[in-house]
């Protein structure tokens, strides 16, 4: 009997393959749809039954390659579970959004379906090769899809995100052969199990020196923080993002950043419990965060392009969810303010997928309506426009951190749970909030009110197969940020007894 | 005593015979010939693959042993020749004189066996020789100028090496006092004489370095590879090369083990150099075949890492091995997959470009929309090539860096890494002509017979990465060679 993760896999790769073969768009993004949205469903299905608690859950386990000691370990928890939903929400709604595409309707929709399962691979992998072999797999779709269906300089930008997150990769992967390495000279056992080998380092039975471990932890790090991507290493995503295609950019911004993000929680934190870890590290992930909110928020601000911005803002949130591990681990009295930063944190990477889904979206139907995303030629889409003017504002309210609204949610509880740790960084921060609400209501006062640009011309409103998923997003983000059951459900049930647990992994009180 | 280990050998030696009746056919027996020697290579892999891990069985005085390591090295030379004779069939419908192409693969194919299983230096050189032999006039088939020159380069450095090899191994010979391999381990261990077997060792890492095409020993090969025709290159690169490589693993890792912290520092140098230069150079090619024999310049650099790995710790050679002999594996299908491609490629726009520039990356160009089954096949080989996971080409270089890191050899894998992230932007490249730009000639065939060998090679790089006995295979197969070499 397969468990449900396999179940998804399974479906995507049988959805994804045949959805290959198909001939016509109709065939091809109906196989989409069905197959994306059963992944959905059972993603959907894992999360009702799942029990609130801290370990593992839906695992299975199968031994793959005893020689090396590689199994095939899958598994979620309170992170890992609301990643998946993610994947496959986005992807299944990315479905919808694309339902009129026609420039090869079936490598598109097979690729993200391709997508889809990767992501999925990656959030559920409990073993170290089996999480590369997915982490590595995402580059493979995302890297056709800029450059296929991509802008105008797409070669350039898909060949260099593929190399420079690939060298990220190799560097993760050195870091995963040497804690490998050293659990098994140390117990004779060499397994890439990831529960066993975190607990192994985190406790620190292995024996290793402090060199040792404070290279894995800079490998790892590395590979995550490109990934998230934080300045400096953020210089292929403007690119990337510039010129993917809409859908393209949802799930690269939506999700596949997040692989970064869930990286600092599933590894970075268990490695820094380490004894002979660094504590140095507290800072550099701190300082990452900051530098990320602060450095995006004004190059934001001088944007032109509308997409441009909404990819720095990107980079932005993402240096949050740094701060908010940052926060987590560090030294403070009381467990509680920790528990709530680290919380937040994993409550902003949900958060943020979906908002910036919309954010990205409604930037592509712009694009599709009026053929430019210059701030500066756009303006008083809202007269002709109305839908997706709406959708839009509630996107841009939820980035800038509206109350009410899910990002809120997140970024107060990371700011607040930091601040008695991290106090200097936190203002930091908050200082550059200022300016990222600046830069929302700039660009969105310049795009959407005002007068009509006459040079536009008569321009139509939103499709519907484009209004329905951002309609979707725009609910949730919504739910999420109002008090309700589902909304405390998820940050009390589901995310906080994995905070809570991941950070038991540390010393009493934290590091520093 | 049953010789019924030898059958896939002794088919090959008889089919390489019975195909050069041929010649007596009416039409020239092309048909015959090509289909006789699939059916008897089809016959001797599946013998081969029934046999599988065999109990090391020694046979004529121990001059010859069946034994995991044979077995799959002989799987690797049996299925590469199939799949350039499938070619072949295609290949050769327009050339005259078919029968001696296929005989004298099959006669290269049995020299590269029996290099697999001999255990002693006299039928290793032997089958070296025949191997070499046998396909020094292959490089030459078309009788062009560029393949003719190409065969004569490849002759005059065949012959350099080889007499560099025996020479070394008269030394060793003279110092050990037997030729059979094992034995000389043992001589070797009591009696070390070390300024006449250095010398030896010397002459021997150099004859092989040419064969295994190691930097500086490389700029034969890459002439070669250019100038003989696809098919010729593919038998080249994915098979005799890696002779080559069993040969060393016999003769250094089991007769030389005693001088291993002599060969150290010398193959750590010549794997980072054959690694970065083929890589570097490879990059900048325009010319896809050029671009992979430069590449495969460099993925013998990562499989000299098992050499390197295997001469720091010991404890650590089993693992060393066995990625050693898995990224030959993949790398053989990748290599014979890709230049197949290639050779449909070339086929298709030879007509409709300049002489010479049927290689040029610009004809791959929307392959993806012209031929789709021919582009898809060859994006999956070449993101194989760049160890992009889950293609069995990133499981064995991942063996390999894993074997280097178990050895506290960080700088090696980090060198190994970083030039493995670089030849993913050549690799990529191709795939981006591919998929990405506007085709520039009208449409491709797609013989079957060009097809359907890489198709295999396609599946094999997509599913054995995946298939754990693969890993069964190469780990026995390494503790075999240990065990020969008294090491385990």
């Amino acid at each position: 009997m397969v468990g449900p993760i396999t179940l998804i896999l399974l479906v995507l790769l049988i959805g994804a393959v045949i959805t290959l073969l198909t001939r016509t768009r109709e065939q091809a993004r109906v196989v989409a749809l069905i197959s994306s949205g059963i992944g959905l469903l059972i993603a959907i299905k894992m999360y009702l039954t799942y029990v609130g608690g801290a370990g593992m859950q839906f695992t299975e386990s199968v031994s793959w390659i005893p020689s090396l000691g590689i199994g095939y370990n899958v598994g979620v928890d309170g992170i890992g579970l609301p990643m998946v939903i993610l994947a496959t929400l986005i992807s299944f709604l990315c479905v919808i959004y694309a339902w009129g595409e026609g420039n090869r309707p079936n490598q598109f929709f097979g690729l993200v379906l391709l997508m889809d399962m990767a992501l999925v691979g990656v959030f559920a992998s409990l073993d170290f090769f089996l999480f590369y072999i997915f982490w590595e797999l995402t580059l493979i779709p995302m890297f056709f899809l800029i450059g296929i269906w991509g802008g105008p300089r797409k070669h350039y930008a898909a060949i260099k995100f593929l190399i420079y997150t690939h060298v990220a990769s190799v560097a993760m992967m050195l870091a995963i052969f040497a804690m490998y390495y050293f659990n098994g000279a140390a117990t004779g056992t060499y397994t890439f199990d990831m529960v066993y080998l975190l607990d192994a380092y985190s406790k620190g039975v292995v024996s290793i020196s402090p060199l040792w471990i404070n290279l894995i932890l800079g490998g790892m790090l590395f590979g995550f923080m490109v990934k998230m991507p934080a300045v400096p290493f953020h210089t292929w995503l403007p690119d990337a993002h510039v010129e993917a295609p809409t859908v393209g950019s949802i799930l690269l911004a939506a999700v596949l950043l997040k692989m970064g993000g869930y990286g600092l929680f599933r590894v970075i934190i268990p490695l820094m419990a380490n004894p002979d870890a660094s504590t140095v590290f507290v800072l550099v992930i701190a300082i990452f965060g900051v530098v990320s909110i602060l450095f995006s928020t004004f190059v934001a601000l001088a944007q032109k392009d509308l997409k441009k911005l909404v990819a720095y803002s990107s980079i932005g949130h993402m240096g949050y969810i740094s701060l908010g591990v940052a926060g987590a681990v560090a030294f403070g009295a009381s467990e509680v303010p920790r528990i709530l930063a680290e919380t937040g944190a994993m409550y902003q990477m949900f958060s943020h997928g979906i908002i910036t889904a919309v954010l990205f979206g409604s930037v592509g139907v712009i694009q599709h309506a009026t053929g430019t995303r210059i701030i500066d030629d756009l303006g008083g889409l809202t007269k002709h426009m109305p839908k997706l003017a709406f959708i839009m504002l509630a996107g841009f309210l939820a980035s800038l951190g509206l109350p009410g609204m899910s990002g809120f949610v997140a970024e107060f509880a990371i700011l607040t749970g930091s601040f008695s740790q991290i106090p200097i960084f936190v203002l930091l921060a908050m200082f550059g909030i200022v300016f990222v609400a600046a830069y929302h209501l700039w660009a969105i006062q310049r795009a959407l009110f005002g007068p009509y640009n006459e040079h536009l011309g008569d321009i139509h409103d939103i499709a519907i197969y484009e209004l329905i998923p951002l309609a979707i997003l725009v609910a949730l983000i919504i739910v999420l940020g109002t008090p309700n059951p589902i909304c405390s459900h998820l940050f009390a049930e589901v995310m906080q007894p994995t905070a809570t647990h991941i950070l038991s992994m540390l010393p009493q009180g934290g590091l520093l | 005593m049953s010789y019924g280990l030898l059958i896939p050998e002794l088919i090959i030696a008889a089919s390489a015979l019975i195909v050069l009746l041929a010649v007596f056919m009416k039409d020239g027996g092309k048909k015959f010939a090509g289909y006789v020697s699939i059916v008897a290579l089809l016959i001797s892999l599946i013998l081969v693959l029934k046999d599988g891990l065999v109990t090391p069985t020694p046979y004529f005085n121990d001059t010859i042993v069946i034994d995991p390591l044979s077995q799959i090295f002989n799987m690797i030379f049996l299925l590469v020749s199939l799949l350039v004779v499938i070619g072949g069939i295609r290949y050769n419908e327009d050339k005259p004189h078919a029968e001696i192409f296929y005989s004298l693969l099959l006669f290269a194919t049995l020299g590269m066996m029996v290099v697999a299983i001999s255990n002693d230096l006299i039928p290793l050189f032997v089958g070296f020789e025949l191997a070499s032999l046998a396909t020094y006039p292959m490089a030459a088939f078309e009788r062009t100028k560029r393949g003719i020159e190409a065969s004569m380069k490849y002759f005059v450095i065949g012959a350099l090496s080889s007499s560099l090899l025996l020479f070394g191994m008269s030394y060793i010979y003279g110092v050990a006092g037997t030729t059979n391999i094992p034995q000389i381990a043992d001589a070797l261990s009591l009696n070390l004489m070390k300024p006449a077997s250095l010398l030896g060792l010397l002459f021997i890492v150099s004859g092989f370095g040419f064969k295994m095409a190691l930097v500086p020993f490389h700029m034969w090969a890459v002439d070669v590879y250019d100038g003989a025709p696809h098919l010729v290159t593919a038998l080249l690169s994915s098979a005799s090369k890696k002779m080559a490589f069993v040969a060393a693993f016999k003769i250094l890792v089991v007769g030389l083990i005693a001088l291993r912290f002599d060969w150290y520092i010398g193959l750590a140098l010549l794997a980072v150099l054959t690694m970065t230069l083929g890589n570097v150079v490879a990059a900048v090619q325009r010319s896809v075949k050029r671009m992979l024999a430069y590449s495969s310049v460099a993925h013998a650099g990562y499989i000299a890492i098992a050499f390197v790995v295997i001469s720091k710790s010991l404890a650590e050679a089993e693992i060393a091995l066995a990625g050693g002999i898995l990224h030959i594996f993949s790398h053989a299908l990748m290599n014979a997959g890709a230049f197949i491609v290639a050779a449909i490629i070339a086929a298709a726009v030879i007509s409709k470009v300049k002489p010479g520039e049927e290689d040029n990356l610009d004809n791959y160009a929307g392959l993806g929309k012209i031929a789709p089954v021919t582009a898809l096949m060859m994006a999956i080989l070449m993101l194989s090539l760049g160890g992009v996971p889950p293609m069995f080409g990133f499981w064995s270089k991942a063996v390999i860096f894993l074997s280097a890191i178990k050895a506290d050899l960080l700088w090696l894998a980090i060198i190994g890494v970083l030039n493995s992230a670089l030849s993913l932007y050549y690799y990529a490249r191709v795939v981006m002509y591919m998929y990405y730009r506007d085709p520039v000639i009208e449409r491709v065939n797609e013989p079957l017979m060009y097809v359907l060998p890489v198709a295999i090679a396609t599946m094999g790089v997509i599913l054995l990465g995946l298939y754990p006995p693969t890993y069964e295979w190469a780990f026995e197969a390494a503790r075999t060679l240990l065990m020969m070499g008294g090491i385990l």
